[in-house]
């Protein structure tokens, strides 16, 4: 099934939207804290520069209920 | 269980304020989505890839759309599971380590009200997670390859439901037995990788473990299992949801007196 | 009528015996301060009552319809829940009915002093705010029994006086058990009074009468310095104790206070004050406690 390369682009158009929302929802998220479990520039890089597993890594270890 | 809308709400309200009925589908959407998408694109990436010699021409049959659908299976089975386990570990062990849990156990609390709430929550997200991934991932295969049946495809996401049931009772029931997080997380971890590796060495001979399910559901997408064995199983594990929520609640109740005065 | 009655309550854990036997009982509608050091099993014993322990040996007895409201020492909250929400969710478990839990809740946040605050995450709060929710949602289903763990000795001189003023307020309608090592607040709101120490209860009974069993009130009799005192007591040959510029006489058995005035008034030289004074439950406490 062959797809003009404008279709493709739609079709990717998810996966980045997603992370991006992850990893802002993350970043917001991280400015708000008032007590995370560690640095803040620490739990940022980790959220900006690993793709996917670095929010999810922050809300499940990092975010510390508040 | 007149408490148990009252404390339905409570879990509500913290998994929206802490955004886990947002991230946890955002996570199994991703991988739903990523799965067809780079099968779609791996003839591309071998080519880029590969130091061929000019001319050689790669021959990889198209893949079947069922065998995509089953391999972000294999994603969840994997790293959906370990994102449920950690994100709940700590439903009510952490409460108890915390504190917070000591100003509900001092009143007339229906411990059944409050294990059923939390499972409730779990449970609910879990499900959506796992339906808006698949959902995703069938999708996507069908605008990248072909289309599967639909009523096979609520089959095998259904079947795959069950299991995933299963495992968040058995998170919740270890953090209501154990002392704190991350070894609620490290039992239940353990207890769902040991099943599937004894499974795997042993379970040959026997066809009726609910380890099997996750097979089982990938198999209605081609011709469906074998009926009694499916049905077997699916009742075991349906059996152990509910000794995983007995035992929670039991557990919850007698480890109040561990709550952080 | 009796709110409440322990009995030989004990908790052991391992050897250690952190509660020994400890028997009272809560008349209804009385405060009773907990007195006791650090470590004394003071929060062990609220505990048990509360019903978040289940003690080794004894009994705890009270009247099950009553309710009860507890207040730990360091309430926790879950944070992402605003203090009203937290409140109404608490009555509601608590037996109130939905339609009430709004008003109630409305009603025991203001008079807690968090009518301003009402509507934000507890995660936000400070340290005196916290204590206040705290014992608003012990209040909000109006029990008739309050357990309260140290309610005052977390905040500053300004919270502890209006946390106190609001627990006043309660006295009479409720019966109240507080523990506090601060004794000059147990002073202030107390109808009984019990001491622990090392698990044990070494003393109770009314404030009155446990005053009257060990103090004796003295006279004290101040001078300019401490020559003075000396020579006071050269001329005046009374079994006396001098403490710097004061000599102190005994209750009983050494002059009255008509005696002492007449001395005095012969005798005027340096004198620059006299008192009869009772002991405080301070001085009572470290008697008792010390004696062991």
């Amino acid at each position: 099934m062959a797809m003009e390369e404008m279709d493709l682009l739609w079709l990717l158009l998810p996966i980045v939207l997603i992370q991006l929302a992850l990893m802002i929802f993350a970043l917001v998220d991280l400015v708000k804290n008032p007590n995370p479990n560690g640095p803040k520039w620490m739990w940022a890089l980790i959220i900006v520069l690993i793709n996917i597993i670095g929010p999810i890594v922050y809300f499940v270890v990092g975010r510390r209920n508040y | 269980m007149k408490q148990l809308g009252v404390l339905f709400q409570k879990e509500w309200r913290e998994n929206l304020r802490n955004y886990k009925i947002f991230w946890i589908p955002a996570v199994f959407i991703l991988f739903g989505i990523m799965e067809p998408v780079t099968n779609y694109f791996l003839p591309q990436i071998l080519d880029s890839v590969g130091n061929l010699p000019d001319g050689a021409v790669i021959e990889i049959p198209p893949p079947e759309p069922a065998q995509i659908l089953a391999a972000v299976l294999g994603q969840y089975q994997l790293i959906g599971m370990l994102v449920l386990i950690l994100a709940y570990m700590g439903t009510i062990a952490g409460e108890r380590k915390s504190g917070t849990a000591t100003l509900l156990y001092v009143r007339p609390l229906s411990f059944t009200s409050y294990f059923l709430s939390k499972w409730m929550i779990a449970g609910l997200i879990a499900i959506i997670s796992v339906w808006s991934g698949l959902l995703a991932a069938y999708y996507y295969t069908f605008l990248l390859f072909e289309q599967v049946d639909f009523v096979k495809f609520i089959q095998f996401a259904a079947t795959y439901s069950v299991w995933i049931l299963l495992v968040v009772s058995i998170v919740l029931a270890a953090s209501a037995a154990l002392p704190n997080p991350g070894f609620a997380a490290a039992v239940a971890l353990a207890v769902v990788f040991l099943a599937q590796l004894g499974d795997g060495l042993l379970g040959a001979y026997w066809t009726v473990s609910p380890v099997k399910i996750p097979n089982y559901a990938a198999q209605w997408l081609v011709d469906g299992p074998v009926r009694a064995d499916f049905w077997w199983a699916l009742g075991i594990a349906l059996l152990l949801i509910a000794m995983a929520v007995t035992f929670g609640v039991w557990m919850s109740r007698k480890n109040a007196a561990d709550t952080k005065v | 009528m009796n709110m409440l009655e322990a009995r030989r309550l004990t908790k052991r854990y391992g050897g250690e015996l952190a509660v020994d036997q400890v028997s009272f009982t809560l008349e209804e509608g009385t405060a009773t301060a907990l007195i006791g050091p650090n470590g004394a099993g003071k929060t062990t014993t609220l505990s048990m009552l509360a019903g978040l322990l289940k003690p080794t040996e004894g009994s705890v007895e009270w009247d099950a319809h009553s309710g009860i409201g507890f207040l730990p020492q360091h309430p926790q909250f879950f944070p992402w829940l605003t203090a009203i929400e937290f409140t109404e969710m608490a009555a509601k478990i608590s037996g109130v009915e939905a339609k009430l839990a709004r008003k109630q809740s409305e009603r025991t946040l203001e008079f807690v002093g968090l009518g301003q605050a009402m509507n934000k995450k507890t995660g936000t709060f400070s340290g005196g705010m916290k204590q206040r929710l705290g014992l608003a949602q012990a209040i909000v289903h109006q029990p008739k029994l309050l357990l309260l763990d140290e309610p005052v000795s977390a905040l500053d001189p300004t919270g502890r006086r209006e946390v106190m003023d609001l627990l006043k307020s309660l006295q009479g309608q409720t019966t109240i058990l507080y523990s506090t090592h601060i004794l000059n607040d147990a002073e202030e709101m107390t109808d009984q009074v019990l001491f622990m120490q090392r698990g044990k209860l070494v003393e109770q009974g009314s404030l009155a009468e446990v005053k009257k069993r060990h103090a004796n009130p003295q006279i004290r009799i101040g001078f300019d310095n401490s020559e003075h005192a000396a020579r006071f007591l050269q001329s005046n040959p009374w079994q006396a104790e001098v403490k710097g510029a004061s000599i102190w006489l005994p209750a009983s058995g050494g002059p009255s206070m008509e005696e002492v005035l007449r001395v005095i008034a012969s005798d005027p030289a340096g004198v620059n004050a006299v008192e009869r004074q009772s002991a405080t439950l301070e001085e009572i406490f470290l008697k008792v406690v010390g004696a062991r």
